[in-house]
């Protein structure tokens, strides 16, 4: 077993690394609240918008614009996909809402396989300013990119939070999560509030695509099944909690790296999300909002 | 499979009918952002990409293509000679440009006389690892294609699947390698040395630099065993400990593998490192970012790293610390004819070679020359036993891509390719660190082979 020293440096990559899958977490359970929508797409439209920042980049556009377009790019995409499918589906099963952001998953993918092939050794990599920066603790080298990575987290919590308790928007979104025909009747313009939740949910996803695409990897397979993980940080929340949601994937993300110095497990460190949301589904109580069926609605 | 020869409303919205209108336009507003942006940056992703194209345009002026075949300008229009290959193609892992090389060669002898007048017939099958796929694919290019020779062939798992099919019907088969099969059968000859041998010459050029401990890390993928086998033989016959790591792939915390790895190597010792472009990328820069590449002595790679792509992502700190071992001659520093010819054919008819300058399109272009200078040797005409003969026949040939002669020679096992060059980054481009070196036969599969080719 190593020793405490061993372990030092995975626990900031792991808070870092947890950070950046609670931003994925939060946007889930955010849109699943107000839209009743498991977004499966999150990490390809993500992946996506990063892909098309390097492009920027690379094409001599100011790293900051290429940067916005990314943000840009994933809530214009999840708010078109939501305007257009989110009405014809709204009546439909969770399971075939969340099937049919599957299907947007997949022709993301494809177009992302199409356009920067992986072909001849092609590799790309985004590079922030804030990765050159940063400080030591101990003998662990910290830069700004893993902080920003765990202060964004944490911030999206924060702002989210407040957002839903103190703002009019906000309000709406938790009316409709609690019943969506009623807050209708009541004169609440649904369809905007939804659309504010799907650009919401977009802008969150392009900025965690550009985090971890500097964190992880910039490449269309790894960055579209991250998702995953924030996925298993949502569903131990039982999509409902965004504290939990946000807890659960600081647990995640400490975790994976945390058994990566440990010769015996390091091999399966990668089954940490699947492991946890199996042990969390299994143990706590079953959530109305996650069990709900077609015959309720 | 593809075949290259074709080639050249819902009730609920009724409800909401208060902002339908305006929402469509915001999604309709949404989508236009979406789709310009993603076209926008499909075009820039092409001439965005670094690649030694400056090179490519200065030396092609000093060659044309019309040296690629006997009569210059003039179309062979005899019967055809069918040619056939199988590569992988699926997300994340694509060799298509290795056979579309081959088949930008095949144009170019074509349109210049061609074969004592034949014209090549080249078809290309692509497969998803799929062994049913892959080998369905071989029954098709021998019944359906009648294929006389096999040639370009890079596959995960094709080696493993069809050897046993080619060895029964005749064919010799021209690849570049990757399963274990693709060299110790008789019936496959590489023009690569695989991620075994090519690992082999990392460790070794970091053992040359007296490293005190090797850390070799690579994908965790059917085959790891048989890999790690040549880096472990050359480490233990140096007296240097060595650790043996995996990684499941695709990588989702890069800081903590480079983290693990620098730990484990020591200050004076190596992290060597076997995976493809864009894996070992993500360690490299995640190193980099941590101020974890200077914490070892140095860092060794196989073959894949050994592209510009790489080279310019990772940027200045890694120059002379980072070392990769390069199955191929370096194009950047080499004015032979042979690299002038492959640079003038890739501008000319390579436009289907996605990745540009580089090892693979470098693979598809001497496994095509080997091929045209078997059947220019064949007398009479072009059957299975003649072709294949011929193929069998090259003896030490020069491609002027590789360190040596290539042969492909009558023997249970082939590793023709085994001597090679150490290229390192040099801001942003791969420069030669070491020239041709032999791979030690300490790997007692290399020792085997040239005990079997007369060579040891």
């Amino acid at each position: 077993m190593p020793s405490w020293q061993d372990f030092q440096p995975f626990i900031v990559s792991g808070l870092a690394l947890g950070g950046a899958y609670a931003l994925s977490g939060v946007g889930i359970v955010v849109l699943y609240q107000a839209t009743g929508v498991v977004y499966l797409a999150f990490g390809a439209v993500g992946a996506m918008g990063a892909l098309i920042a390097w492009s920027l980049a690379n094409a001599g556009t100011p790293g900051w614009a290429a940067w916005l377009v990314c943000v840009l790019f994933g809530g214009a995409v999840t708010l078109a996909y939501g305007m257009s499918f989110g009405p014809p589906l709204a009546r439909r099963d969770p399971l075939v809402k969340a099937v049919a952001t599957l299907g947007l998953t997949l022709v993301l993918f494809g177009v992302m396989d199409l356009l920067w092939t992986t072909n001849g050794g092609q590799s790309r990599a985004i590079t922030l300013p804030t990765d050159g920066g940063g400080f030591t603790v101990g003998q662990v080298q910290v830069t700004w990119t893993q902080v920003i990575g765990l202060a964004a987290g944490i911030g999206i919590v924060v702002v989210t939070e407040v957002f839903l308790r103190h703002t009019k928007l906000g309000t709406a979104m938790r009316a409709m999560a609690n019943d969506r025909e009623i807050t209708a009747t009541l004169g609440v313009p649904v369809r905007r509030v939804e659309a504010a939740a799907w650009f919401g949910c977009g802008v969150i996803a392009g900025v965690a695509g550009l985090l971890l695409a500097d964190l992880v990897a910039l490449d269309a397979t790894t960055l579209t099944f991250l998702v995953i993980s924030s996925l298993a940080a949502a569903l131990i929340a039982r999509l409902r909690s965004i504290v939990v949601t946000f807890l659960a994937a600081i647990a995640i993300g400490l975790i994976h790296d945390l058994l990566t110095p440990i010769q015996s497990l390091t091999n399966y460190r990668d089954m940490t999300p699947f492991v946890l949301a199996a042990v969390a589904l299994l143990v706590l109580p079953r959530d109305p909002v996650i069990t709900r069926s077609r015959e309720e609605i | 499979m593809k075949t290259r020869e074709h080639a050249p409303r819902v009730g609920a919205g009724a409800k909401r009918g208060g902002g339908k209108t305006r929402a469509r336009g915001a999604a309709a507003l949404a989508a236009v952002i979406a789709v310009a942006a993603a076209a926008g940056c499909g075009s820039n992703s092409t001439s965005g990409s670094p690649s030694g194209s400056a090179t490519t345009n200065k030396a092609s002026t000093v060659t044309d293509t019309s040296q690629c075949g006997t009569k210059p300008g003039v179309k062979a229009t005899g019967t055809r000679i069918p040619l056939g290959g199988i590569v992988t193609n699926q997300p994340g892992t694509s060799f298509t440009d290795i056979a579309n090389m081959a088949s930008a060669y095949f144009t170019c002898v074509n349109n210049n006389g061609g074969i004592n007048g034949h014209p090549i017939k080249y078809y290309i099958e692509t497969e998803q690892t799929n062994p049913a796929q892959v080998a369905a694919d071989a029954n098709k290019l021998v019944q359906t294609d009648h294929v006389v020779g096999i040639v370009g062939n890079t596959s995960i798992i094709e080696c493993s699947v069809d050897h046993s099919y080619w060895e029964k019907l005749g064919y010799s088969i021209v690849d570049s390698g990757i399963a274990p099969e693709c060299y110790s059968t008789p019936n496959s000859s590489a023009v690569n040395m695989g991620p075994r041998y090519s690992s082999d010459g990392a460790v070794q050029y970091a053992l040359s630099k007296h490293v005190s401990k090797i850390v070799f890390d690579q994908s965790n993928v059917p085959g790891t065993g048989y890999i790690a086998a040549g880096p472990s033989a050359l480490a233990a016959a140096a007296h240097v400990p060595i650790a043996q790591l995996t990684e499941n792939v695709p990588i989702s915390d890069a800081s903590s593998v480079a983290i693990k790895e620098v730990d484990a190597a020591g200050p004076n010792g190596a992290v060597v490192l076997n995976f493809t472009p864009p894996e070992a990328l993500v360690i490299l820069q995640a190193a980099q970012k941590l101020g974890l590449e200077n914490r070892v002595k140095l860092w060794g790679c196989s073959t894949p790293c050994n592209t510009d792509f790489l080279a310019h992502a990772l940027g200045p700190k890694w120059n002379n610390k980072l070392f990769v071992n390069a199955e191929l001659t370096p194009p950047d520093s080499t004015n032979s004819p042979a690299m002038n010819l492959y640079l003038a054919i890739l501008k000319q008819y390579g436009k289907a070679v996605s990745g540009g300058v580089g090892s693979f399109s470098q693979m598809g272009f001497a496994e095509a020359e080997i091929l045209i200078h078997a059947l220019e040797s064949v007398k009479g005409s072009y059957t299975v036993t003649s072709v294949n003969s011929a193929i069998k026949a090259v003896s030490d040939f020069s491609t002027g891509m590789l360190c040596q002669g290539w042969t492909y020679g009558n023997f249970p096992m082939h590793i023709p390719n085994n001597v090679d060059y150490t290229v390192t980054p040099d801001n942003g481009k791969m420069v030669t660190a070491q020239g041709c070196t032999p791979i030690s036969a300490v790997d007692p599969q290399i020792a085997a082979y040239r005990k079997a080719a007369g060579t040891g």
